[in-house]
Order: C-alpha cells, then sequence, then structure tokens
C-alpha cells in the first residue's frame, strides 16, 4: 500500500463526523439523508482501505453490498420525503412535532 | 451456491420468494382477506420448515449460521408475523388499507428478522438489519390517512438513516483493524496488544451505538415512544416483540465471540442498561397515552435483557434469550388486544379505556393478565424471566443492576396498573363495543395461553433455550 492505512482512516474519520454534524444539525430532510449517505461512503472508504491493506477482497465485496442497500434505502427514504411534502407542503423536520410527551 | 445451502436456507426463501410473489399477485387489495391468509400460510409454513428440516450444512457463505440458534429464531419471528398478519384483517378492512402491500412488508420484515438472528458475520448483520429496517419504514407509515403515522415514519427513518451508518462505520473499522468480518475473528482484535486494538474498539463502540438505537437503549432512545404512539397497533407489536428480539439475538452472537469483555466495553454496556432501566420507568410513570407508556416499557424491558447479557456466562445468556421470548410473547398479545379495540380511532388515552371490562370483559382480562405479566407478577412468563435474570446477574456480580431492576419492576406495577382500574374501576361511557373477530381472539387467547403455560411450567423451554445459547 502506497498511502498508510493511518491517512485514510484520519480521512475516513472526518468524512463520517461531518456526515454524522451534517444529519444531526441540518432540519432539510434532503441534506440528513445526504448525511447519511456521506457515513456511508466513509465507512465504504474504510472497507477499501483495509481490503487494500490486508490483500483480500472481502471489504471490496462488502462495499458493492452497502451501494446496493443504499441504492434501496434512498429509494424508500426519497419515497417518503414526497409523501411527507405532499401532506404538509414542507420537508423541515422542525414542524412534525404533533406528538410530545 | 449448492443445493444443501438452498435447502438450508429455504425458511428464509419461503419468506423472501413468498412475499415478492404475493407483492405481484396482490396489487389494490383493499379489503381483501385472502393476502393475509397467504401470508400467515408462508409464515407458518416457514417456521415448520425451520423447525422440522435439518440442515446439512452448518453456515451459508460465511455470512448466516443455519445452527438451531438461528433455526429457532427464525421460527419464532416467523410465527409472530403470523399471529401479526392473522390479528390484523379487521384493523386493515376498517381502515381500507391495502392488505396484499401490508402482508408481502410484513413477510419481508419477518425475512430479515430471521437472518439478522442467524448472522455470524459483521455483513451478515448490516445486511439483515438493513433488511428489516426498509420494510419497517414503509410499515409505520402504513396508514396513508393518518397524518400521526407519517411523522412516525420520519422518526423512525432519521434515527434508522443515523444507526446505518454508525454500524456500517463500525463494521468497516473492525474490518481495518482485524482483515475479516467473521465474527469470532473480526473481535479478535479487541484483544489486549493486538496491533490495531484503538481501531477497534472505536469500532466496537460505533456497533455498540447503532445497536442501542435499535433496541432504544437510553439515551438513543428519543425516537420509541412517537413512532409507537404514530404506527398502526399490529405493526408497532411486531416492532416491539421481532424487531427488538433480532437486533437482541445478533448482540448475544456478538458479545458470546468476545472471550473475555474488553476493558471499557462492559462498563459502557452496564450504564446504558442502567439508564434504561431507570429513565425508562419514571419516563413511563408520566403517561397517559399507552402505547407511549408501553414504549417506554419496552425501553425498560431492553435493560432487563441486557442486565441477561451483561452476566457474560451461559446462565446469564439463557436467561436474557428466556426473558427475550417471553417478552415477545406477552407484548403480541397486548397490541393484538389494543388492535382488537380499535374502531376507527386506536384506544391510546387511559380514558379510552374506561369502563371496557363491563362491555368486553373477556378481552379486558386478557389484556389484565398480560399486563401483569409484563409487570412481573407469578404465574407469569414475566415473573419466571425476572427471576432467571436477577438470579443470573446475583450470581455474576452485578448487585446494583439486579437491586435497580427488581426496584424499576416493582415501581413498574403502578403504570401497568393504570389501565387496568380505567377498565375495572369507572363506569363506561356510553360510546358503543367494538365487537372482537373470531381471528383476533383466537391470537390474544393463544398469547394469554402461553404466558400462562411458560409462566408455570418454564422447565422445558428453559432447557431448550439452554440447549442452543452459543
Amino acid at each position: 500500500m502506497i498511502v498508510p492505512l493511518n491517512h485514510i482512516l484520519l480521512v475516513a474519520a472526518a468524512l463520517f463526523f461531518m456526515g454524522l454534524s451534517c444529519t444531526l444539525m441540518r432540519r432539510n430532510l434532503v441534506m440528513i439523508l445526504i448525511g447519511v449517505e456521506i457515513m456511508l461512503n466513509a465507512a465504504g472508504l474504510v472497507l477499501v482501505a483495509g481490503s487494500a491493506f490486508w490483500q483480500q477482497l472481502d471489504g471490496q465485496l462488502m462495499i458493492m453490498l452497502i451501494m446496493a442497500v443504499t441504492a434501496a434505502e434512498v429509494a424508500v427514504a426519497l419515497a417518503m420525503v414526497v409523501y411527507l411534502y405532499g401532506r404538509t407542503g414542507t420537508i423541515d423536520v422542525n414542524t412534525f412535532k404533533d406528538m410530545q410527551g | 451456491m449448492t443445493a444443501p445451502e438452498l435447502i438450508a436456507l429455504l425458511p428464509l426463501l419461503i419468506l423472501a420468494l413468498g412475499a415478492t410473489a404475493l407483492l405481484l399477485a396482490a396489487r389494490g387489495s383493499v379489503g381483501r382477506g385472502w393476502p393475509l391468509a397467504v401470508g400467515s400460510a408462508l409464515a407458518l409454513s416457514a417456521a415448520l420448515s425451520a423447525v422440522l428440516l435439518p440442515s446439512c450444512v452448518t453456515e451459508v457463505g460465511g455470512m448466516y449460521s443455519t445452527g438451531p440458534y438461528a433455526r429457532f429464531f427464525i421460527a419464532l419471528w416467523s410465527l409472530a408475523t403470523a399471529a401479526t398478519l392473522i390479528s390484523s384483517g379487521p384493523y386493515l378492512s376498517r381502515r381500507r388499507l391495502p392488505s396484499g402491500e401490508y402482508s408481502a412488508l410484513l413477510l419481508f420484515a419477518a425475512a430479515g428478522m430471521g437472518l439478522l438472528s442467524s448472522a455470524v458475520s459483521l455483513s451478515g448483520i448490516f445486511l439483515a438489519l438493513e433488511a428489516f429496517t426498509l420494510a419497517f419504514y414503509v410499515l409505520i407509515a402504513f396508514n396513508k390517512n393518518c397524518a400521526l403515522g407519517a411523522e412516525a415514519g420520519l422518526k423512525y427513518l432519521v434515527p434508522g438513516g443515523v444507526a446505518a451508518g454508525l454500524l456500517a462505520f463500525g463494521m468497516a473499522l473492525l474490518y481495518a483493524a482485524s482483515g475479516s468480518l467473521q465474527l469470532p475473528a473480526a473481535t479478535a482484535a479487541l484483544t489486549i496488544g493486538a496491533p490495531m486494538q484503538s481501531v477497534a474498539l472505536a469500532g466496537l463502540a460505533l456497533l455498540l451505538a447503532a445497536f442501542a438505537f435499535k433496541l432504544s437503549l437510553v439515551p438513543f432512545h428519543f425516537w420509541t415512544p412517537d413512532v409507537y404512539q404514530g404506527a398502526p397497533a399490529p405493526v408497532t407489536g411486531l416492532l416491539a416483540s421481532g424487531s427488538k428480539g433480532a437486533v437482541t439475538a445478533a448482540l448475544l452472537t456478538l458479545t458470546a465471540t468476545l472471550p473475555a469483555a474488553p476493558a471499557p466495553f462492559k462498563p459502557a454496556l452496564a450504564t446504558l442498561a442502567l439508564l434504561s432501566m431507570v429513565v425508562g420507568t419514571l419516563c413511563a410513570l408520566a403517561q397517559s397515552n399507552v402505547k407511549r407508556m408501553l414504549a417506554y416499557s419496552s425501553v425498560v424491558h431492553m435493560g432487563f435483557v441486557l442486565t441477561g447479557l451483561l452476566c457474560w456466562n451461559h446462565t446469564g445468556r439463557t436467561a436474557a434469550l428466556f426473558y427475550l421470548v417471553g417478552y415477545s410473547i406477552v407484548t403480541l398479545g397486548i397490541f393484538a388486544v389494543i388492535t382488537s379495540f380499535s374502531g376507527e380511532q386506536e384506544p391510546q388515552q387511559l380514558s379510552d379505556y374506561r369502563g371496557l371490562a363491563r362491555r368486553q370483559p373477556l378481552r379486558a382480562l386478557a389484556l389484565t393478565v398480560l399486563l401483569l405479566a409484563l409487570a412481573g407478577l407469578p404465574p407469569t412468563v414475566g415473573f419466571m424471566g425476572k427471576l432467571a435474570i436477577f438470579s443470573a446477574a446475583l450470581a455474576a456480580g452485578l448487585p446494583l443492576l439486579a437491586v435497580v431492576g427488581i426496584v424499576a419492576s416493582l415501581i413498574s406495577v403502578y403504570f401497568y396498573l393504570q389501565p387496568v382500574i380505567q377498565m375495572y374501576m369507572t363506569p363506561a361511557p356510553s360510546a358503543e363495543a367494538i365487537e372482537g373477530h373470531s381471528s383476533e381472539y383466537g391470537i390474544i387467547a393463544l398469547c394469554l395461553g402461553l404466558t400462562l403455560i411458560f409462566g408455570l411450567w418454564p422447565g422445558p423451554l428453559l432447557e431448550l433455550i439452554a440447549r442452543l445459547t452459543p
């Protein structure tokens, strides 16, 4: 491996925390979903790096599976976004607070 | 994939392929009963094949085990799904919801839960968890005429996404540290002196947070009451029993492969268990909505199960599994009663239960016994489960968790008795009674019977669970 594993782990950790903070701080549902995608991509980066470091294919196989799962998840989540927008005319998550207690 | 592997996967194939076929065959099936019947038949045949068909291989693709532990849970979740399908017919037709899509989604969720319980690799855990979470995203928001349903769907979607991210990154870190996704090999990087122990520990912490989200352990529980309140009652029943149970089964596999708990791991889990028991009990005391009360009660119960796992020995894990099975039966029964009480609206507020004992004495009695089982009073399965967990915790040197758990169960009698008092002690309003359907009565009677039988004769079930616990 030309790039040391530690460097990739650092980049991936930075990417992961950017995604996590995007998910936790943004109030727009589409931005929250993008944050989740960034977190999953950070995981993919670590899997590819680990795969190269250990000279085996498991990690690369796993990233393909994660991509497929992500596609399915985005399909369901965006359907939900459209449904919520059709119901209330907004995708700001702060407007959804009918349940309290 | 070879023929023996396909035969080993047969129960899951029945669920997944059956669900796909049902989805294609039953388009626009509002108000029809046959998709529910076909769905429950598929789930029952999956359970039967999981019990009767021996498997010639021990695992498939290095990802999913086909041993007795996996088979037991596949059968259990298939039966829970079948019970949910059978009891939700009148509920769906009253609300004009499409039964074909509903059955297919429940079967997909059952397949995912079965896969998660049999996962023996990190990749298997991730794929199975996402498989049933995706089905639940749709199921929770299934009632499009209900505004709370949409909000509940949103409140399951966002924590679900965060949990998926945490799980994937934790899994990737463990893989980078150990070079394997298989469970015993992947957690070997956690042992002291392993080259990348700190990376592996960070991965395990993220994995644990993802599990805590799914089990709704404090402080990752904030989504639970809203989702319980807004989701359709039968879906909530399966969410409370099956989805949490499957995640616990995976967590048990994970903890069983750790030879000794890595130093920071055990105190972290113990804190989660302690917080869940204390905060869950205090929040449940303040609720006037029965479904929200049950949500907080599930937080407390997951704390009890975690106490069993924390014993870190075979007795503790057996007790936790026994408790899990009992809790699933009781919860399914309670939500079947709430489903059968639902007219146009679900009875959620405590005041909706006023005087029900006079109008519907049988179901009121069933609900009373099931709530007392949750509180842990004899002669129910809840009492035997708590006895097993707390004695295992005391024997394993966890007196604090055991004492807090016992105090929490004593306090919990108060909020479980609230609906009972409303049903028996207050006069009935003049609203008309909702007639139950025979299928609903059947499922309620089954859950009630199992609650009492396992409470009086827990021996056979305990022995079975002790044999298959890793």
